[in-house]
């Protein structure tokens, strides 16, 4: 049966996106059939980040209005099997997306992929309730920042009564935290909140933990996910992300500001 | 919100709220006495009086009959705006009502009995009988018990009695109660007891971090509160006409 996940934050910025892209790489790339939708219609990013900007003909918004079947719309990555990408229409807005629509064309999916992965866009109106209402898990995406903090609890309340699920009473949805943008030498000099605050005040499971990289800007812009570059503290951090949601005990890295060397100090090179 | 529910077909949809509200408890009738104690209190915070609802309660008042319309009037001219009228009598509900004026039952009667019956130390068992077997329906029914977090936009409230959080209440959460709040966690939102005006609630927390606290109305805001209390287990009283916060022991 397939999954339906919801990345979501409340707030914008703050890497929902990014994180949508590297997760549904990391699946794909673990030989899950996944298929990435993204909601954030009249905004779209999904596809820049996914690099596949340039072979969107049909998008969500076309399919839910019937101008376009799902297959005519789904994009196949270039990079790894078994991921396909869904995109947001850039010309219409939010209201053009139908609760009906939505359940058609994930029952759909649902028969097809073992990964539905719903890139939210930001706020709590109507395009993130849409994604989140038919969620059977979530990532909430959090920056170590107050106002990341406050808008993902939330988030958190309204997953917990906005959804299908809640709705019908079912079991809850499942939801994971997952902190990007964690600079640990900026949290020991106080700038940012500790990994424990965050999860103290939201006290959900934490999936992961992303730290702030030059990978993740490069990805963005090079439009591969940063899944790929296997190499960088960000990718590897995804890849554990993505074992934890396959139900695997990883071990947490990257929340320990590194001891610099006398050559890093010397040389200012910076961790790639 | 039901995303099915399509706005244009319903005119409106009733929903349970709870909404902090001032209650004037009147000991005087005399509408002369009430002006010229609210012109001294317009005077020391004009902003209270901003067409500011109140609940007039004449719980306290033996007089059968109120000139309540003229006292309504005394009220609006110092811009509160009575919405009701709690307790009286039947002739004062009666004119409540032909005002346009709600009428509440006089609900604080049997606790404030109690209250103030353990402060005359009174056992008398003529007292005891009556006020047993009411203690036991607002047990039952009063007390409400969350369990979980109550997160940023939530709202919790016991309309009826105590409020108890197994969990932390959020910054921009808000928990009510008629009663008193116990949070079994941090209080990082906003928490008011004694919300239909019993001033003997109280609100007591693991970890004190309040954005505001309130007992019957009378307030603090997190920058009022003594640093020393920030992040530490509290109670919190309404004591000698101001908010007590004290570290909980």
């Amino acid at each position: 049966m397939a999954k339906i996940i919801v990345v979501t934050s409340g707030k914008g910025g703050v890497g929902k996106t990014t994180s949508a892209a590297a997760i549904s790489t990391g699946l794909a790339l673990r030989g899950k059939k996944t298929v990435v939708i993204d909601f954030d219609v009249g905004l779209r990013n999904l596809d820049l980040i996914m690099g596949c900007e340039r072979r969107v003909v049909y998008d969500l918004v076309n399919v839910i209005q019937g101008e376009a079947g799902l297959n005519q719309a789904l994009i196949r990555d270039k990079r790894v099997e078994n991921l396909f990408i869904l995109p947001a229409s850039q010309t219409r807005d939010k209201d053009a997306l139908t609760q009906e629509g939505v359940e058609e064309i994930l029952a759909k999916l649902k028969e097809e992929f073992d990964y539905i992965l719903c890139d939210s866009p930001a706020g709590i109106e109507r395009g993130a309730q849409l994604a989140m209402y038919f969620a059977d898990e979530a990532v909430v995406v959090t920056n170590p920042e107050v106002s990341s903090v406050r808008d993902s609890d939330r988030i958190l309340g309204l997953l917990a009564s906005k959804t299908r699920r809640a709705e019908r009473s079912d079991a809850p949805i499942k939801e994971h935290l997952l902190i990007t943008r964690y600079n640990p030498d900026r949290v020991t000099s106080g700038d940012m909140l500790t990994l424990d605050d965050i999860r103290e005040i939201l006290a959900i499971d934490l999936l992961g933990l992303i730290p702030e990289s030059e990978a993740v800007l490069r990805a963005s812009n090079q439009g591969v996910p940063v899944t790929h570059d296997a190499a960088s503290d960000a990718g590897q951090a995804y890849t554990d992300t993505v074992s934890r949601l396959l139900g695997e005990d990883v071990p947490l890295r990257f929340h320990q500001a590194q001891k610099k060397g006398i050559l890093t100090r010397m040389f200012g090179g910076s961790r790639r | 919100m039901n995303l099915k529910a399509d706005s244009a077909d319903v005119a409106f949809t009733f929903k349970g709220g709870m909404l902090p509200m001032t209650v004037m408890e009147l000991n005087s009738a005399d509408p002369e006495q009430i002006r010229q104690q609210l012109e001294g209190k317009l005077s020391q915070s004009p902003a209270f009086f901003q067409h500011t609802p109140v609940v007039l309660s004449v719980e306290k008042l033996d007089t059968p009959h109120l000139a309540l319309e003229r006292i309504c009037a005394v009220c609006r001219d110092h811009k509160l705006l009575p919405v009701a009228v709690r307790g009286g009598t039947d002739p004062v509900k009666q004119s409540a009502w032909a005002l346009g004026l709600g009428w509440f039952a006089p609900v604080e009667e049997e606790r404030a009995r109690r209250l103030a019956s353990i402060a005359a130390e009174n056992d008398s068992a003529e007292e005891q009988v009556p006020q047993n077997a009411p203690e036991e329906v607002t047990e039952s029914t009063g007390a409400r018990l969350y369990r979980g977090t109550v997160r940023s936009g939530q709202q919790v409230s016991a309309s009826n009695g105590d409020l108890v959080v197994i969990g932390a209440v959020n910054a921009g959460a808000e928990v009510l109660a008629a009663g008193s709040i116990h949070v079994y966690g941090a209080l990082r939102g906003r928490a008011l007891a004694g919300i239909h005006g019993n001033l003997g609630a109280g609100i007591y927390c693991r970890e004190l971090n309040a954005e505001l606290l309130s007992v019957a109305g009378n307030y603090k805001r997190l920058e009022d509160i003594d640093a020393r209390r920030l992040g530490t287990p509290a109670e919190v009283h309404f004591e000698s006409e101001q908010l007590e916060i004290k570290p909980l022991a």
